[in-house]
């Protein structure tokens, strides 16, 4: 099965084709980025682009993404810029953080909708954000981040 | 005697600590384990704390693990002030145990308040080991590091002596205050570097798991792997004393080996198993006294009072996003390594050495950066289970906790049950104060104590289930008194530990009685506080005026609410609450808090805190909750656990406080005062008080 991952071609083995994305992303790529949190798509902690749309990897098999284009935390700066997507230069300038094991889903999810449209109304950031559990309550930083993101792509560097 | 009894738990450290060793249930894993005795950190321990390294950096084997409260840079800033070095020359390694002398557990929000000084000592000292050798301002003479970076007793006795640290002096701080960038941040928004126990990945590793049974309690009675044993990369079953453990090649290849066994199983919890009436505090009192009684006021029978109100809480979870995951491996078949994202690696390996029958020393427990912990991360679980795989199986082995595993088989916050009866003088001030509360344990739980211990802790009380519920409002006759009720479900220190629940239902009560006189409610609570708590009163009069309290008007659809609380008679917190009524669900819209934890080294982590504070207290307000059914507990995912989601935050003003007083801190103040100032701003809205939490639409009146 292939298909491609952060931009480069990638092989799995007919063996893990039926294995959920997430492992086969953490076990065989060796990729830190998406966590499990939940294994049913439920708190977002796995979240990837696929085709530059948020989905979980929990949810997909290997095989659901043959010939598709999946991006996950690792690839998402690496881009035409290089080094760090706005999302995570905000992420970084709010100091989002707290324990970290969330930032990955909440990345990815404020990624693929302002990548979709950097100028996306308070509903359409609640509907993506909504989605992806943070434990620790960084909420309020989430918002802040995502308010300096859609700044930084309105304006190109 | 109750003496005596105390005597020995004090023997055990158990006191003496601040109680450091905690929680569980019927894991039957360490039932007899002989805990390792953990009292203050001394200035040997600290001396181990700092190391050189021979690039020239200051690294510090931190004693304290991160969690995401920001300890890391809390404490590389303090190492930085002290010597001089440029912050980005100290650097921090995650506690563990091959480098550190037995170290308390990573709880009770103490980890400024009773490391820090010493740390500041030890780099206040090395400071001056540095200044003897030559290094100034962090440059070394090129030949004097790689010495120095090999003395394994680097800070000695005398420049302990010597040493003045600064770190409190406020005209000299130079990062002491500052919020620079957390450690790891750049590695947790790209991925780009291992972090946490599943970022760890050995050679030939595999991974385990455990068979849970389908009701809290049940014994195995048969496994049939049949058909696992069909399975590519099923590596086989393992039985340890009653446990059944499996293991795989791929995760996905042991959710297919787990899916296909026949399980069988007997006894456990019955389908009408409850923890809230075993807490049940009136049938408790209708026994006559409860049996601590930490303030000993007496009421004559059939007194009256001018508020009498029942409270109740319930179960609730952790739910760290990062499910308890551990790697273990054992070389030369003696000699064990695991790492694992834990807050207490001292314990952990306690557990490992005498579960696997292995000398301490040949166990080494690697801290990896904690996924969230909120005082659930305390055991010895996964860890376990994966020690018991790896040397079953001759590989290293990785287990990971399933989400319902987290729910069923993890520990929770115990459910309580108050009664508060208060009684105001014509004057307005306090006169009678009674609380009565019934808990399930806290600290005193079964999981590290074996019966015997048990036995002798009953006598004291769990001062888990204790915390926060004497009152700082001054009452002329004050009766507080509880029971810790073992309960059949495991529970344990959750952030905050009893003083979550125990402030939410004073707050709750005084606010009525404010309400009653048709009192304001800040100005009642300074009143009654009477002078004492002068910092509690300065958070309210700060809180209110950030808030504009006296322009704030409730109406039926938007309701203002105010709590306070200190928290380990060291931190103090008061937050307004704005709720809204939205399509008959209440929603918060505000929040104010003002928040003094005396000198801050990082504020920014400490606003962090406050507000994964307030957050956590508007789930433990509005909507987190568990239950029982069916013998086990019946939330099985965040589907049916609901916490606070983006939407559910509203925007947040804090003040952070620095009145000039030592640092303490952060970590589980607010929550105390959140839940109770949301549902207090719900019973302006509805004219009665809150009593059962979380809130619901259809609450009794």
């Amino acid at each position: 099965m292939r298909f491609e991952l952060n931009g480069k071609a990638a092989k799995v083995p007919a063996t893990l084709a039926g294995d959920r994305l997430l492992w086969v992303l953490r076990d065989h790529f060796l990729l830190n980025g998406p966590k499990y949190g939940c294994g049913v798509g439920v708190c977002g902690a796995c979240t990837v682009h696929v085709d530059g749309l948020a989905e979980r990897a929990c949810l997909l098999t290997a095989a659901d993404v043959a010939g598709r284009s999946v991006m996950t935390l690792e690839g998402l700066g690496s881009g035409p810029g290089g080094g760090l997507h706005p999302v995570q230069q905000a992420w970084i300038e709010a100091a989002v953080p707290q324990c970290g094991y969330c930032q990955n889903g909440q990345i990815m999810a404020a990624a693929a909708l302002l990548n979709a449209n950097a100028s996306a109304p308070a509903a359409e950031i609640t509907a993506a954000m909504d989605g992806v559990i943070c434990r620790c309550g960084t909420q309020p930083r989430i918002a802040a981040a995502i308010s300096l993101a859609q700044q930084m792509l309105r304006k190109p560097a | 005697m109750p003496i005596s009894r105390r005597s020995i738990v004090k023997g055990l450290g158990w006191l003496g600590a601040g109680i450091v060793v905690t929680a569980g249930g019927a894991y039957g894993v360490s039932r007899h384990l002989a805990l390792p005795y953990r009292g203050a950190p001394t200035r040997a321990d600290a001396s181990a704390w700092l190391r050189l390294t021979p690039e020239g950096l200051i690294e510090i084997v931190m004693p304290r693990a991160e969690l995401g409260q920001g300890i890391t840079v809390s404490f590389r800033q303090l190492v930085a002030e002290e010597t001089g070095f440029p912050l980005d020359r100290v650097q921090a390694i995650q506690p563990r145990t091959d480098l550190l002398s037995p170290a308390r557990a990573t709880v009770g929000s103490d980890s400024v308040k009773d490391f820090a000084p010493l740390l500041a000592s030890a780099a206040a000292a090395l400071a001056i080991v540095l200044k003897h050798a030559g290094v100034v301002d962090g440059k070394a003479p090129p030949a004097g590091f790689a010495a120095l970076a090999t003395n394994p007793r680097l800070i000695d006795a005398a420049a302990f002596q010597e040493a003045k640290p600064v770190w409190l002096m406020r005209d000299h701080q130079r990062l002491i205050g500052k919020s620079p960038p957390t450690d790891g941040i750049h590695a947790v928004v790209t991925g780009t570097a291992p972090l946490y126990a599943d970022d760890v990945r050995l050679p030939g590793m595999a991974f385990g798991a455990v068979l849970r049974p389908t009701r809290l309690g049940a014994v195995l009675t048969s496994v049939d792997d049949t058909k696992a044993r069909t399975l590519p990369g099923y590596l086989g079953l393992h039985h340890d004393g009653g446990r059944a453990l499996i293991a795989a090649e791929s995760r996905g290849g042991l959710e297919a080996a787990l899916a296909s066994l026949i399980v069988r199983w007997s006894g456990g919890l019955p389908d009408d198993a409850d923890v809230l009436a075993a807490v049940d505090v009136d049938s408790g009192l209708s026994n006559g006294a409860l049996e601590h009684v930490p303030r000993n006021g007496r009421f004559a029978p059939g007194e009256a009072f001018d508020l009498d109100l029942r409270l109740d809480l319930p179960m609730v979870a952790h739910a760290c996003m990062e499910p308890r995951t551990a790697v273990a491996l054992f070389s030369e078949g003696r000699r064990l390594e695991v790492w694992t994202g834990t807050q207490d690696v001292t314990f952990v390996r306690a557990v490992l050495a005498q579960e696997l029958g292995l000398p301490r020393d040949h166990v080494t427990v690697i801290g990896c950066r904690v996924g969230g912990g909120f005082g659930g991360k305390t055991l010895c679980t996964a860890e376990l289970e994966a020690a018991l795989l790896a040397r079953a199986f001759g590989r290293p082995v990785k287990v990971q906790w399933t989400r319902l595993d987290e729910f069923r088989e993890a520990f929770h916050r115990p459910p309580s049950s108050h009664r508060i009866k208060a009684r105001l003088a014509a004057d307005g001030t306090l006169e009678a104060w009674h609380h009565a509360f019934r808990s399930g344990h806290v600290m005193f739980t079964s999981a590290a104590m074996g019966p015997a211990l048990q036995f002798a802790t009953s006598f004291v009380g769990d001062p888990g289930v204790l915390r926060g519920a004497i009152p700082p409002y001054a009452a002329a006759h004050l009766r507080v008194e509880f029971e810790d009720v073992r309960l059949p479900v495991h529970t344990g220190p959750c952030r905050g530990l009893g003083a979550g629940p125990n402030i939410w239902a004073i707050e709750t009560a005084v606010d009525q009685l404010a309400r009653l006189r048709k009192e304001d409610p800040i100005a009642f609570r300074e009143r009654i506080l009477a002078g004492r708590w002068p910092r509690l009163a300065r958070a309210l009069d700060r809180v209110a005026a950030v808030a504009d309290w006296r322009g704030l008007r409730s109406t039926e659809e938007r309701g203002y609410g105010v709590a306070c609380g200190v928290y380990k008679e060291m931190s103090y917190a008061a937050v307004i609450a704005e709720v809204t009524r939205e399509r008959g669900q209440m929603r918060v819209t505000k929040l104010w808090c003002a928040h003094d934890c005396g000198l801050m080294l990082n504020p920014g982590q400490v606003k962090a805190q406050v507000e994964g504070n307030l957050v956590w207290g508007i789930g433990m307000a509005l909507s987190e909750a568990l239950s029982l059914a069916n013998g086990n507990v019946a939330q099985t995912s965040f589907a049916d656990y609901a916490v606070p989601r983006f939407s559910d935050v509203p925007e947040m003003i804090i003040e952070l406080i620095d009145g000039g007083d030592a640092p303490t801190g952060a970590g589980e103040t607010a929550i105390v005062a959140a839940a109770p100032a949301i549902t207090n701003a719900i019973a302006t809205m509805t004219g009665r008080p809150v009593l059962q939490l979380p809130w619901r639409a259809d609450e009794p009146a």
